[in-house]
């Protein structure tokens, strides 16, 4: 599809409705970030590398000012936050630009040990 | 009232912006504790060989630098959070520190250094480092970034207390009388307003150093600051606060843990906290509460244990609770409480909360300082202390 280690904007509801409810098993990770934020232009050149680096994983992208209301429905309060999603449902929270704690949590959840 | 040493004081009326400095030397020399080791080389990256650390240990005590941003715009936006992450570490590096995590709401930047915080408003730059950092150096770049943005400088304030190791401290931070010169020399001249003060306490160890400087002497609209520091920490509380040697944690996780078992998640519930554990001890944490920033840093060794408070007042929060609830993690044996534009019931609500924890307010001293108000230096000792 082309989508594989690539990082996905979401720009609609639409499109997260149709990114989160793929049935396919993979682990989701969401960035929550706004483009007025500094912390998230900290972690974004890590956060590429890692969806190069994991092209099991799907990552999206979401601005909280785009998507105001999928980023408070989710809990979002900081940025960046990451959300990781399996089944649409949230099995794990990294709220910062946290590097290590990101990259571990979601080697946890990916059920690999590449990364 | 014990007698302010007040170095000085400027209007505009003055030819040019100079301050003169005939003060009564504080007593800085006060005998180094009996120790000869240096301590962690994480803590401290740059300095582990130099000979002053062979003979004293981590300096907990923080230097802070707070720069107020005027905009020329009309519409300031997002202001000084533009610049760009290069930016920031270039300035980050010359004070000898990198950034280790960082979060963001919709009213400001926080960022964990590897030297304490910073924090990024769209017109208002915190930036408080410990260690032998050289802080003072961040003052010309910032304003040169700032600049870039259309934005110039109104207000400078820099906060200090006594360093347990003055003879470590590099250049320009060798004396007080230095960094107020260093800072002259760094600031325009149309921050006319200056003022230098040493406010003592009745301990030889405990002086709060203010330098603020501004372009408007009394401005409307300065919201209140709390700077606690506390030293010799309680030894079972700072223990909390040294990594567990193959716990299979990173930073980011040890530090959040150490923020739930030590119950400073509890300070301030409504607050996003952006926690970080350094090996193979030390913590540092920034609160994000609305627009009230919180940090706290922590040097949990025994002869030079240190850990500090600050917050931002507003309506929203109860800053005597917080404090007290802050000093109840740590367990000092003394405690120093510097308020800055605070009014006298939250001064005396703050005293109150300490002193129901057991401690005894030894000292109560004030100065006032342009651009920025009233500053009240408060010190607490358990009572067993003897002075």
């Amino acid at each position: 599809m082309g989508e594989e280690g690539q990082l996905i904007s979401c720009h609609t509801v639409d499109a997260w409705n149709q990114h989160i409810r793929k049935d396919n098993n993979k682990l989701i990770v969401v960035d929550f970030a706004a483009s007025w934020c500094g912390p998230c232009r900290v972690i974004a050149p890590f956060v590429a590398e890692l969806a190069k680096k994991m092209p099991h994983v799907t990552f999206l992208k979401v601005d909280v000012d785009e998507l105001k209301e999928i980023a408070s429905d989710w809990g979002v309060e900081a940025m960046p936050t990451f959300l990781l999603l399996k089944d649409e449902k949230t099995v794990a929270k990294v709220v910062g630009a946290k590097k290590e704690e990101l990259q571990q949590t979601i080697i946890k959840h990916s059920g690999s040990t590449s990364g | 009232m014990l007698p302010i040493i007040s170095l000085g004081c400027l209007t505009p009326h003055a030819l040019s912006p100079t301050l003169s400095l005939s003060i009564t030397k504080p007593p800085y020399n006060t005998p180094l504790p009996p120790l000869l080791y240096s301590t962690n080389p994480k803590h401290n990256p740059t300095n582990t060989h130099n000979l002053s650390m062979a003979v004293s240990g981590f300096e907990g005590f923080e230097k802070r630098l707070e720069l107020q941003f005027s905009s020329h715009d009309p519409v300031t936006g997002i202001g000084l959070r533009q610049l760009d992450f290069k930016s920031l570490e270039q300035v980050l590096h010359q004070v000898q520190c990198t950034v280790v995590s960082a979060l963001g709401n919709q009213h400001f930047d926080s960022y964990v250094l590897s030297e304490s915080s910073l924090f990024v408003y769209p017109t208002k730059i915190i930036i408080k480092t410990c260690g032998t950092t050289q802080l003072l150096k961040s003052v010309q770049p910032f304003i040169n970034h700032a600049r870039t943005l259309n934005l110039h400088i109104i207000a400078l304030r820099y906060t200090r207390g006594s360093f347990i190791f003055p003879q470590a401290q590099p250049y320009p931070h060798t004396s007080f009388h230095e960094e107020i010169v260093y800072l002259e020399d760094s600031i325009p001249h149309h921050l006319c307003y200056r003022k230098a003060s040493v406010i003592p306490s009745k301990l030889t160890s405990h002086s709060w150093h203010v330098f603020s400087a501004g372009a408007v002497e009394y401005p409307d609209d300065v919201p209140y600051t709390v700077e606690v520091c506390m030293t010799d920490l309680d030894q079972t509380l700072a223990r909390k606060f040294f990594r567990h040697p193959n716990d299979g944690k990173n930073g980011d996780s040890a530090g959040r843990e150490m923020t739930g078992l030590t119950g400073i998640n509890r300070i301030n519930p409504n607050a996003q906290i952006c926690d970080f554990a350094f090996e193979p001890c030390g913590y540092s944490m920034n609160g994000l509460d609305r627009d009230c920033y919180s940090t706290i840093h922590v040097t949990p060794e025994h002869g030079f244990s240190y850990a500090s408070f600050e917050c931002l007042g507003s309506m929203y929060n109860d800053m005597a609770d917080m404090v007290k609830k802050a000093v109840k993690v740590f367990g000092p044996a003394t405690v120093s409480v510097a308020t800055t534009n605070a009014s006298d019931d939250v001064c005396m609500r703050i005293k109150g909360a300490v002193e129901q924890l057991g401690m005894k307010c030894r000292s109560c001293s004030m100065d006032v300082v342009p651009a920025a108000g009233m500053v009240v230096f408060q010190t607490f000792t358990t009572r067993r202390k003897r002075i």
